[in-house]
């Protein structure tokens, strides 16, 4: 599933990588995903964390590379630039009340639709890369996106929430047209980055949540679904 | 004007300078006025004429002429010009007036004003040409390529002749209109209005301030002769950038060439702190506005992503890409070839890197003229070191292809072009599927693919052969060249049974390129029946009634396949005997045959079938005068040579085997044709220091003689062994030696001699060393007779040893040395001698001896025995009467240093028995007496030691806490009196004056005798005996107090201890009581000594 060796990862601990890439090599068996003997959702969202965990350490050494290949200022470490175009990018930041009141739910149906965004922006970014090897580590990485928003849809499955549904129309694409600058393209670039870490560091603490509720009894699971069946 | 001059000269007269020079201040200004005077004088008389006729031409066709008219004249005054030019031309005009022009040269004219008549005279060489103003027809603006685009007519019509025109123009910018720039335009009037037009790029975009530009023009016609001066500028057109108050940073995305300059400039309305080309910080130029610009000087190639200008403003920031690379090189080492003559492919490579990728990058349009089509090359990533390539697809009927490769990008474009003959610059793609099929043993088809239409061409392919072991073969084939790529070819000439690899290449004629080389394909050629029999050789066994017949298997080459058996027969005249099969590994066959002439013959087999028979006669002709001889080889071979014998009619062979091995023996043979007359023999398994034999037989009749028989060395070595030698007979002068022949596997070489050494010496000091190095005393003996086995060294010396060394030596070097040693026989008349001679001078010297004696024996008598002793002569009683009178403290006599060998206490309370023989105390060194208190002569010991007595003694702390130790004189004898203490005792020694103590108990004792001392040191000086001094008084009747009292002068020998049977004297100085108990023995002898 994942290319794990060649990861042009900069000091990075081999037996971090080799561990969190196990787990993404069993996560097409994500048993949120069987429901049948389903062991309940506390697997599959620990494993749904341990994927972040190791996504925004994958980010780390791609926004590493990829800032550097944008090239001063946007490589500095104080770069701050405004958010200029990127107004369409998910917004990971929230208001702490806000994010307490979610419930699990919409909790996960914002991650959910923020990373169908995300990697729809990342594959842009892909096909506008001009070096070989930047392709070759965003497509990584964007395997990867792709592997947690299925862990995450496997999460939401278990605990019997629908997919959100992409509204025809509102699909983001991408289009490099005259309209972009390049400047701008690369602003765009450099939130897409900073916006993915962010949400992968709210993922961490939104499963994290989850996966203490869910250690609490399986039973208000058990509930819920019957619920949910009506 | 006399006036003037005098009023001049007037003030040089003057002779005081100061006053003169106010003076000529005063005529200058007189001077002025009146010049003033005149000049209006003649002017008001010009003023009542018309005057200061000017003309001026704008179009060379009709010159404006205008005059001044005369003072009093009205508006609408109607003059009349008379222009003399040629004909007498009249005009009634006004003030001004428009002539055609004149012809060159001078024409008069006549203005009429009324009565006053002006004349003046007019050439063209006083008109001044002044154009009329241009006009900016339109002023556009390309804002992507910071374009302006001015346009203008130049009214050409007016003029009547072509003639150049200068335009001038100049850029302006910003509000306060700084130039930016001035420039000419060169064009030429051609009598029509043409419409001009003129682009200039700026080095700011046209969007960060306001553009202006003016235009004006002169005429240079050639054949105006008057003054030709610039129009006026025109009226200023701007172009500025409609701001839609968005901050915008201009160029966008702009690609440019390395090293160019560029501008880039914010429009803004917000102040801009900040601006950064990359990470260096710039300075900012300020425009109209908040706007602002820096400038990029000497840009350096941008990276991948582009350089980043970013401008900073207080909570925002704005920026732009800059692309900075070079325009694409020219596409070096291009090369169309085919593969297939279906396809063309060009390669080449890029050359410089543009540092422009992705839309930027360099795309590539390959065209062909003949055909007009091309093939377009895009791919958004550059591989570095990589050549880039094309695919054209060939046409039919064509051959000849004229390819231009146009590399472009953003910042230009180059191109390269190439002609080619698509037949001539063939490559062919690699061959495959290689296949081999038999024909026979030698021959086989080879089969491959080349893919491609090579219908009309030809082909030449390479074969290379290759046979294990040995250089390969390589077969160029040409062949003509086929539509559906399969070729098949025949190899022959190969060998049977041989595995053979092969591989193929193949190219086109002409030549332009080999393929790559096809895999490898291995194949094993059939077998064919041996080329030949093997070599054979017979020898009789040992009892010479078997025939044993060796053969050596037949090589590679000729086997022609797996040998499998091998059938030997031998024939007679009569009979013919066949052996059964003999299978393969073994080369040898026995025959039990009578001593008839056979022929055996040896045939080896093969699956395909025999060879031809190899026969060898089994008679053996004697030889009777056979000599050994000797011969050494080469190191890996060896030389034979014979004499030619015609009588030899078949061949030579020479078998060989190493010496040491037992009859019948056969390592190797060769066979050497009969013309021959020497032959080297060389065998892996020949090794230096063996000895071989080696056998030369001749072939006669069909039967072998033994020619010669040698032995041999291929090497000579040193031997490994010392001969081993014994000394058959020695004599006082000589000895003989006798050796031992070396066994020949440890000689190694031929023996050519011995080397004997021998010298004097002994088995553990002379080692032979250095025997080579010709030491003197050495002497060799070399002896190269090798069948003497003995030796007799003479002139020796009798009774000494002589070491012998023995060594052989061969071609090859020593052998080892192997010694002896010897001692030659004493010589017995020189040993009577040695024996005779002493015992004759000993008895003369006894002779002598007591006659003497006996001569002088009443003086040896008087001298050393005397009947009565003299008693002056005893030193023991000689006193230094002055010495004595003068010092009472000197003694004459000391007894001292008498310890007791034992010591008994008869009553102890201590359960701690001890027993110890003073001896090894009195061995403790005493300190030397002063000198000057003794003299020598006097220190006289004499001591008693009495017997050993086994005693006890008391615990000495008890000893003298309870002074209950009973102390008994067992037996004092003395022939001396106890004397008295010395006077200085108590002085000298005031501590140690407590007296002798027994020395075993000293170190408990001295401290409590020392308090003792203290309050008693009067008493108690001198002697004191350790017992309880009350005891002493009572019990001895030679206590130092009663001596003390009887005799006060001198210190007659010592008292004994009480402990002790011995005499005591006072210490002499504060000596550890140890000192005091010194008893006779040599080890206080000894310590005496020096005091002696």
């Amino acid at each position: 599933m994942l290319p794990a060796a060649g990861e042009p990862a900069a000091g990075d601990s081999w037996g971090m990588l080799a561990c969190l890439c196990t787990v993404l090599w069993h996560l097409p068996a994500v048993p949120a995903l069987n429901r049948t003997g389903d062991p309940g959702p506390g697997p599959s969202i620990q494993k749904t964390y341990d994927l972040t965990r190791y996504l925004e350490h994958q980010l780390r050494s791609l926004a590493g590379t990829y800032l550097n290949y944008l090239g001063p200022p946007f490589n500095e470490p104080d770069f701050n630039p405004p958010r200029l175009g990127a107004e369409t990018l998910p917004r990971a930041t929230v208001n702490l009340d806000v994010w307490r009141s979610l419930n699990d739910k919409l909790r996960l149906t914002q991650n959910y639709e923020a990373y169908s965004h995300l990697l729809c922006y990342l594959r842009g970014l892909n096909r506008q890369a001009a070096t070989a090897e930047l392709r070759r580590s965003l497509a990584h990485f964007c395997t990867s996106l792709q592997g947690l928003l299925g862990s995450i849809a496997g999460v939401m499955a278990a605990l019997g929430y629908p997919l959100p549904q992409p509204l025809p129309g509102t699909e983001p694409t991408w289009a490099p047209g005259p309209a972009h600058s390049d400047f701008l393209q690369k602003m765009d670039d450099f939130w897409l980055l900073k916006e993915l870490q962010t949400w992968l560091w709210r993922s961490a603490k939104d499963f994290n949540r989850l996966k203490k509720k869910m250690q609490t009894p399986a039973a208000a699971v058990t509930l819920h679904l019957e619920a949910h069946g009506f | 004007m006399m006036d003037i001059f005098l009023c001049l000269k007037q003030p040089s007269r003057m002779v005081d300078s100061k006053r003169m020079r106010m003076t000529s201040n005063f005529q200058w200004i007189l001077l002025t006025f009146l010049l003033l005077y005149l000049m209006n004088q003649v002017s008001s008389q010009k003023k009542r004429t018309p005057h200061d006729l000017k003309c001026v031409t704008n179009n060379l066709q009709v010159w404006d002429c205008s005059w001044r008219a005369p003072s009093g004249a009205g508006r609408g005054a109607a003059y009349e010009v008379c222009i003399e030019n040629g004909s007498h031309s009249c005009y009634r005009l006004e003030k001004n007036t428009k002539i055609p022009a004149l012809s060159p040269g001078d024409h008069e004219v006549t203005i009429n004003f009324g009565s006053s008549i002006s004349k003046f005279t007019l050439n063209e060489k006083d008109v001044s040409f002044i154009p009329d103003t241009p006009e900016i027809l339109n002023l556009s603006a390309d804002f992507s390529t910071s374009t302006l685009h001015l346009k203008w007519n130049d009214k050409g019509s007016v003029f009547p002749r072509h003639s150049n025109v200068i335009w001038e123009i100049k850029i302006l910018r910003k509000k306060n209109m700084e130039i930016v720039k001035i420039m000419t335009h060169n064009t030429t009037l051609n009598g029509k209005d043409t419409v001009h037009h003129w682009s200039w790029t700026s080095d700011m975009p046209l969007e960060c301030a306001t553009h202006y530009v003016g235009i004006r023009c002169h005429i240079d016609d050639p054949k105006f002769s008057g003054h030709k001066e610039w129009s006026n500028w025109s009226l200023l057109k701007n172009i500025s950038w409609s701001s839609d108050s968005q901050t915008k940073v201009f160029p966008q995305d702009k690609v440019i060439l390395v090293g160019s300059d560029i501008t880039v400039c914010c429009v803004t309305q917000e102040k801009v702190v900040l601006a950064l080309i990359g990470s260096t910080n710039c300075p900012l130029i300020h425009l109209d506005g908040e706007n602002v610009a820096i400038k990029i000087h000497n840009i350096s190639a941008s990276e991948s992503s582009g350089t980043n200008v970013v401008f900073s403003v207080e909570d925002n920031m704005f920026g732009t890409v800059i692309f900075a690379g070079y325009p694409p090189d020219i596409p070096q080492k291009l090369n169309c070839e085919t593969y297939d003559l279906k396809e063309i492919v060009c390669t080449w490579n890029p050359g410089r890197p543009t540092s422009l990728v992705g839309p930027r990058n360099t795309s590539y349009t390959l065209f062909e003229s003949f055909s007009g089509k091309c093939v377009r090359y895009k791919r958004a990533e550059v591989p570095t070191n990589e050549s880039y390539q094309l695919f054209f697809q060939m046409l039919s009927n064509q051959e000849i292809y004229n390819f231009t490769l146009n590399a472009r990008n953003p910042l230009g474009q180059s191109e390269s072009t190439l002609l080619v003959n698509v037949t001539e610059k063939v490559h062919p793609h690699t061959p495959t599927s290689v296949k081999v099929k038999d024909i026979n043993s030698t021959a086989v088809t080879l089969s491959w693919h080349l893919p491609g239409n090579f219908a009309k061409i030809k082909l030449l392919c390479q074969i290379e052969i290759n046979k294990t072991n040995s250089v390969h073969e390589l077969r160029n084939i040409t062949m003509k060249g086929v539509e559906n790529s399969s070729y098949l070819i025949a190899v022959d000439k190969l060998n049977p049974y041989t595995i053979y690899t092969f591989r193929i290449r193949c190219s086109t004629k002409p030549f332009w390129k080999w393929s790559k080389w096809s895999n490898e394909k291995q194949y094993l050629t059939t077998e064919a029946i041996p080329s030949k029999g093997p070599d054979t050789w017979r020898e009789w066994s040992s009892d010479g009634k078997n025939l044993i017949i060796y053969w050596k298997p037949l090589s590679i080459n000729e086997a022609n396949g797996k040998i499998l058996s091998y059938n030997v027969s031998c024939s007679s005249d009569e009979e013919t005997q066949s052996l059964s099969e003999i299978l393969d590994p073994q080369h040898k066959a026995e025959i039990q045959l009578d001593k008839n002439d056979y022929i055996i013959s040896v045939v080896a087999k093969n699956s395909v079938g025999s060879s031809p028979p190899s026969k060898i006669a089994s008679m053996e002709i004697p030889n009777d005068d056979l000599k050994i001889e000797q011969a050494v080889g080469m190191g890996n071979g060896i030389l034979l040579t014979w004499n030619y014998d015609p009588n030899m009619t078949c061949d030579y062979v020479i078998k060989w085997c190493n010496s040491s091995r037992s009859e019948p023996c056969l390592m190797d043979w060769k066979k050497v044709p009969s013309n021959s007359t020497e032959t080297v023999i060389e065998s892996d398994q020949f090794r230096p220091g063996v000895r071989y034999n080696f056998f030369l037989y001749g072939c006669r009749n069909q039967g072998y003689q033994l020619l010669r028989s040698i032995i041999g060395y291929v090497e000579e070595l040193a031997p490994t062994v010392a001969p081993n030698f014994t000394v058959e007979d020695t004599s006082a002068d000589s000895i003989l030696v006798r050796w031992e022949d070396i066994p020949v596997e440890e000689l190694r070489g031929f023996l050519r001699g011995y080397l004997f050494y021998f010298e004097k010496g002994e088995r553990d000091t002379s080692k032979m060393r250095g025997l080579e190095s010709g030491r003197s005393d050495i002497k060799v003996k070399n002896i190269t007779d090798i069948s003497q086995k003995t030796l007799r060294i003479v002139d020796l010396q009798g009774k000494t040893s002589y070491h012998l060394v023995l060594r052989a030596y061969t071609d090859g070097g020593m052998g080892p040395e192997k010694s002896m040693f010897v001692v030659t026989k004493e010589n017995s008349v020189g040993l009577i001698i040695a024996i005779l001679i002493p015992v004759a001078v000993a008895v003369i010297v006894g002779v002598v001896t007591s006659i003497l004696c006996y001569r002088k024996r009443e003086w040896i008598k008087e001298t050393f025995y005397p009947d009565i002793p003299n008693p002056e002569n005893c030193k023991a009683l000689q006193f230094q009467k002055s010495v004595c009178e003068g010092s009472s403290a000197l003694k004459t006599l000391e007894m001292n240093r008498c310890t007791p060998n034992n010591v008994e206490v008869l009553e102890t309370r201590s359960m701690v028995p001890k027993t110890e023989d003073t001896e090894i105390i009195s061995a403790v060194a005493e300190r030397p007496e002063d000198s000057s208190d003794v003299e020598p002569e006097n220190h006289v010991v004499v001591s008693y030691c009495p017997p050993v007595i086994e005693e006890e003694i008391a615990n000495p702390g008890a000893d003298e806490a309870g002074g209950a130790s009973q102390v008994i004189y067992i037996d004092i004898q003395s022939m001396y009196q106890p004397q008295a203490k010395p006077e200085e005792e108590p002085e000298n020694d005031p501590v140690g004056g407590a007296g002798y103590k027994p020395q075993m108990h000293l170190p408990v004792t001295s401290t409590v005798e020392d308090l003792a001392a203290e309050d008693d040191l009067d008493k108690t000086a001198g002697y004191r005996p350790q017992a309880n001094v009350n005891t002493w008084n009572l019990v001895s009747p030679d206590s130092p107090r009663s001596t003390d009292s009887s005799s006060e002068i001198v210190s007659f020998g010592s008292p004994c201890s009480i402990n002790s049977r011995q005499f005591l004297i006072p210490p002499k100085d504060e000596e550890s009581p140890k000192s005091s108990g010194g008893g006779w023995s040599f080890t206080n002898f000894f310590q005496n000594k020096p005091n002696d």
